[in-house]
């Protein structure tokens, strides 16, 4: 029995010395590989092999580059838009030399698991990456270790609060609140209202309530439930069937976000409880319902193009322009344009350019090359 | 492989085959996955020597790590926490609530507690109400899930976090070596000294054969209730290393570490029926499985394919730990 024991000690032993030993001698390349400041990365002259598969020595200024995408959150439509497009725009720099991979993480994760993600990119060898956070700050010393890696960090959609990311968002404060001061208008004062968000905790969705809110605070408009329907328009559906049967005799509206205001209004459709007003999204299956029954709604634009937008301010700061400090808010936040919203007098235009797409497309903006270089020195 | 009379030949072959037989196919086995999976990453992943990834790879395998060799002394007791994982989820929401009121060395007194206590009912439902501990700790499961959500809902617009100098910590380094690769080395040797105490030799003796640790005077019932107490009691250790590395809690993170938890002490050669194994295997296998994951990462399939390739990887991990002793099983 002793030796027994003595022998696995022995093993136990060794597997751990093997993996210290790992650990001491991947640290000794520390000073080799880390590298700090990116912009003074100018090591390409001592380096006399040209191929251009040999990412790692290309020179910074002329790529081609490496991008990583770090996802969190598959289960909505507007996740696979943003990929899509972002796949779409690489595959053409791709064509002009500038980028030569693209390296998606994509997945339901939790933050520790995109902590993963992001180490996983930076362990690719990506120049920059392009993350869509699950959370405002959670990530941040991820994104500290990325950044001392040299990866230069974009995050779209949702802001976070690091320093070593640059936010290329539009405000969802202000987006939560066009949509949520058109219902301030409709319902009146004093009205009573249900929300249907997205995730709590998701950075976008507590600016939105948050925006939202303040709104409704002003307008002195009491809201009986704030419900979460994790941008699904299924769960949406539930949600608001749930709602009604709790609060139908009380409520005058609902304020529902993007990615769920498809199910909330089959719900009030199904229910004939049309004479509820409700927000909605400028996506393809919603304005084709609201045009169907003849809804008053408002349509608001949340663009997955966003992404692209983000790409493209990174390849300009990869290829070493500067970001002009005027355009930014908070030291790091790039807050772009809030698209145009549809109601009732726009509606066919907004039909028009949903034309032909599935019930999940989004409409989408995403600023060009030109738009994005105003945002730079 | 049974045959009883050996030919004479030379008492070197001898002692490794009768060493081998004593029950150390196993941790062989686990050894030869170990250096198995780590060639095929030096192969495959032309980064895998940096520091950075180095520095990811142990950031990334404390929590299991831990959690792990809670489960793996639960196992050799004879049982199996399906609660594990969950445990370490309700244990972090604890200490992270109370970080700031209370300052860090009472906080992580409190996610101790937390998970000494969970492990105390689990224990106490297997062993004194005689509940399966499948379907005991399968049930508590949603209790702690439960309790998570409600010590921490999602979505707190400010949600406590661990002060820096934690989440700083656990990436920097040691005289070279990174932090998380000297909590790792702390685990497996709170494993050794743990396995020195009278209470472990019991608890091999009552998963070998209960009734015979019984008729031997081991008081059962309690040698299998402290179990899932030390259990719980790793799961805390493995939550304090999960908010280490993101730096805050997620009341719906965690209940993936469970099933890992498992894997982990089969490659590393535990037997699932209790009284053979130890956690130092259940190191190995977690490495292994850390390492599954990277060469996964360096392989780069399309990441919705990724979870099948992983499954895939983690069965075959487990096939081949499982060779022997499926063999002398089913004589």
């Amino acid at each position: 029995m002793r030796s027994f024991r003595q022998r696995t000690t022995r093993w136990l032993g060794l597997g751990l010395a093997l993996a210290l030993v790992l650990a001491a001698c991947g640290n000794g390349e520390e000073a080799d590989t880390a590298d700090p400041d990116p912009d003074t990365d100018t090591t390409e002259e001592a380096d006399p092999d040209e191929d251009e598969d040999e990412t790692e020595d290309a020179a910074p200024d002329a790529g081609p580059f490496t991008i990583g995408v770090s996802n969190g959150f598959t289960a909505s439509e507007w996740r696979t838009q943003m990929i899509a497009n972002l796949e779409e725009a690489v595959a053409e720099y791709q064509d002009q030399g500038l980028i030569d991979e693209l390296i998606i993480e994509n997945d339901d994760v939790d933050e520790a698991g995109q902590i993963e993600q992001i180490r996983n990119l930076v362990n690719a060898g990506v120049d920059a990456i392009i993350i869509n956070p699950n959370s405002p700050d959670a990530l941040n010393a991820a994104f500290d270790e990325a950044a001392a890696e040299g990866v230069l960090i974009y995050a779209v959609d949702q802001a976070v609060t690091s320093e070593s990311v640059t936010n290329v968002v539009i405000d969802q404060g202000q987006w939560a609140q066009i949509s949520a001061e058109w219902l301030a208008d409709q319902v009146g004062e004093g009205a009573e209202i249900v929300m249907v968000n997205g995730i709590a905790g998701h950075p976008a969705n507590e600016a939105r309530v948050g925006g939202a809110m303040s709104v409704f605070e002003d307008a002195n408009i009491e809201v009986l439930a704030n419900t979460n329907a994790d941008w699904s328009q299924a769960e949406g559906q539930s949600v608001m069937q749930e709602l009604l049967s709790q609060y139908g005799d009380q409520i005058d509206g609902v304020w529902a976000q993007d990615g769920v205001a498809e199910g909330v209004l089959r719900a009030l459709i199904d229910a004939d409880r049309l004479d509820l007003v409700t927000t909605g999204e400028a996506r393809a299956g919603y304005l084709r319902l609201w045009e169907e029954n003849d809804v008053d709604t408002i349509g608001v634009i949340n663009p997955p193009g966003v992404a692209v937008t983000a790409l493209r301010v990174a390849l300009m700061e990869l290829q070493g322009e500067q970001i002009d400090e005027s355009q930014l808010t908070d030291g790091n936040t790039l807050l772009l344009p809030l698209p145009d919203s549809f109601t009732n007098a726009t509606l066919d235009e907004a039909l028009e350019r949903a034309e032909g797409e599935p019930d999940g497309y989004s409409l989408d903006v995403m600023l060009s090359e030109d738009e994005v270089a105003q945002f730079f020195q | 492989m049974k045959t009883p009379t050996l030919p004479p030949t030379t008492t070197l072959l001898r002692d490794a085959r009768t060493w081998l037989l004593q029950g150390r196919l196993p941790i062989t086995t686990a050894i030869a996955l170990l250096l198995a999976t780590l060639f095929a990453n030096l192969v495959v992943a032309d980064n895998f020597l940096t520091a950075f990834n180095i520095r990811s790879i142990f950031a990334n395998v404390i929590p299991l790590a831990a959690v792990a060799v809670g489960q793996t002394v639960i196992v050799l007791g004879r049982g199996i926490d399906l609660s594990i994982g969950v445990i370490a989820t309700l244990s972090s929401v604890v200490t992270v609530s109370v970080v700031e009121p209370w300052g860090l060395p009472a906080a992580l007194l409190a996610g101790l507690a937390t998970g000494a206590a969970c492990g105390l009912v689990n224990g106490l439902l297997v062993a004194i109400v005689r509940l399966q501990p499948i379907v005991a700790t399968f049930a508590t499961s949603f209790v702690w899930a439960g309790l998570a959500l409600y010590v921490l809902p999602p979505g707190t617009a400010a949600a406590p976090r661990m002060p820096d100098v934690i989440v700083l910590g656990y990436r920097d380094t040691l005289l070279g070596i990174p932090n998380a690769a000297w909590l790792l080395l702390l685990i497996g040797l709170s494993w050794l000294v743990l396995k020195r105490t009278r209470l472990l030799r019991h608890v091999y003796a009552v998963g070998g054969d209960e009734q015979a640790a019984f008729a031997t005077g081991v008081r059962v019932a309690r040698v299998q209730v402290l179990t899932y107490v030390i259990g719980g009691a790793y799961a805390a250790i493995g939550s304090f290393a999960m908010l280490a590395n993101s730096g805050s809690a997620d009341a719906l993170a965690g209940g993936g570490l469970t099933l890992a938890s498992i894997a982990a002490l089969v490659i590393g050669g535990t037997r699932l029926s209790g009284g053979a194994g130890g956690a130092g295997g259940t190191i190995i296998g977690v490495l292994v499985l850390q390492l599954l994951t990277s060469l996964l990462v360096a392989l780069r399939p399309p990441t919705d394919v990724r979870q099948l390739i992983d499954g895939l990887l983690v069965i075959l991990a487990l096939a081949l730990a499982g060779l022997w002793s499926g063999r002398r099983r089913g004589r």
